[in-house]
């Protein structure tokens, strides 16, 4: 399969460059999803000319706060899905989007989970397994110099000191969500 | 028929392993935890014995693996490998937890290794 390569349009004109590729012969969806990219998020769509084989990358951005895109049901029904996906998952809202139901998360869950800004809750209740060091012969907590290791892409929220966890959870379980 | 070079589980080579701890600390998913302790080793002809790490435990959670690779990729003394045994099913959360003696037990052989390009077949890595 050969690909068309990427392609970079503005949200005003996401539609129109998908119902030209479409004109074209990419009458094929592939997939949709979004890439959050701390103040924007990206949207790609990925689709096929079953005649050529050749495939196309459509990336668009918006601001993270305000994540609207047209819908592209109209023109593929099977981007439906990932509309609904990629809405509930990333807090993108599809103009158009008939079928808003969401797909595996209650609608109650709040937070998109796949936002960076969404905490794991998980790294909260857990203690970083990458923490552990040797222990010294007949020495129980090894080597004091050696200095404490952090675990990378951990909100610092979540490492307050030895209670790993407590604070967070405290939080979380208060509503707080950051 | 499960080609060799397939990416069915991860396997551990316990005398390769060195309790770096870069996997466990890699791992995106928090799921491998180990134990170690340090030991002095006296060589003959050595000033100074010498501080070694000893394995004590090394626990793989398959239930929260997402089989990416990454540990296999980074450890430095490929003692860690893919192999093709797949047949991990449990019926409790307890049993995917993996222990050295499970993830010895799935060890690739020579011919999976050959044909993956990638660490495992008789013995330890070190070893050849
Ligand atoms: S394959 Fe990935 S998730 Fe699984 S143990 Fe290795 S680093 Fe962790
Ligand atoms: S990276 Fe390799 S040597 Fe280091 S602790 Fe993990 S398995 Fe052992």
């Amino acid at each position: 399969m050969t690909s068309h390569g990427r392609t970079d349009v503005s949200p005003a004109d996401w539609l129109e460059a998908m119902a030209g590729l479409r004109s074209e012969g990419f009458v094929l969806f592939d997939f949709l999803t979004a890439v959050d990219r701390g103040a924007t998020l990206e949207v790609v769509a990925r689709i096929v000319n079953p005649v050529t084989r050749v495939t196309a990358m459509v990336w668009t951005t918006l601001p993270a706060d305000a994540a609207e895109l047209a819908s592209l049901s109209d023109y593929y029904l099977g981007a439906t899905w990932c509309e609904r996906e990629a809405a509930e998952m990333f807090g993108v809202t599809f103009i158009g989007l008939a079928d808003t139901r969401p797909l595996l998360l209650r609608a109650s869950l709040g937070k998109p989970p796949m936002r960076k800004s969404a905490p794991l809750v998980a790294r909260a209740i857990r203690d970083w397994p990458g923490a552990a060091q040797a222990t010294d012969d007949g020495r129980q907590g090894g080597n004091p110099s050696r200095r404490r290791q952090l675990p990378p892409g951990v909100p610092e929220v979540f490492l307050h000191d030895d209670v790993n966890g407590d604070v967070a959870s405290a939080e979380l379980a208060s509503g707080d969500q950051r | 028929m499960i080609p060799g070079e397939a990416h069915g589980t991860i396997a551990l080579s316990a005398s390769a392993c060195t309790s770096c701890m870069i996997c466990v600390r890699e791992c995106p998913t928090w799921c491998i935890e180990l134990d170690s302790h340090t030991e002095q080793v006296s060589e003959p002809g050595a000033r100074r014995p010498k501080t070694v790490n000893v394995l004590d435990a090394f626990r793989i959670d398959f239930g929260l693996c997402m089989y990416c690779g990454i540990c296999v990729d980074l450890c430095p003394f490929d003692a860690l490998a893919w192999s093709p045994e797949h047949d991990l099913a449990s019926t409790t959360a307890a049993g995917l937890v993996h222990g050295i003696e499970e993830l010895e037990s799935t060890w690739p052989s020579a011919d999976c290794a050959a044909e993956a390009g990638t660490p495992g077949g008789d013995g330890s890595p070190s070893d050849s």
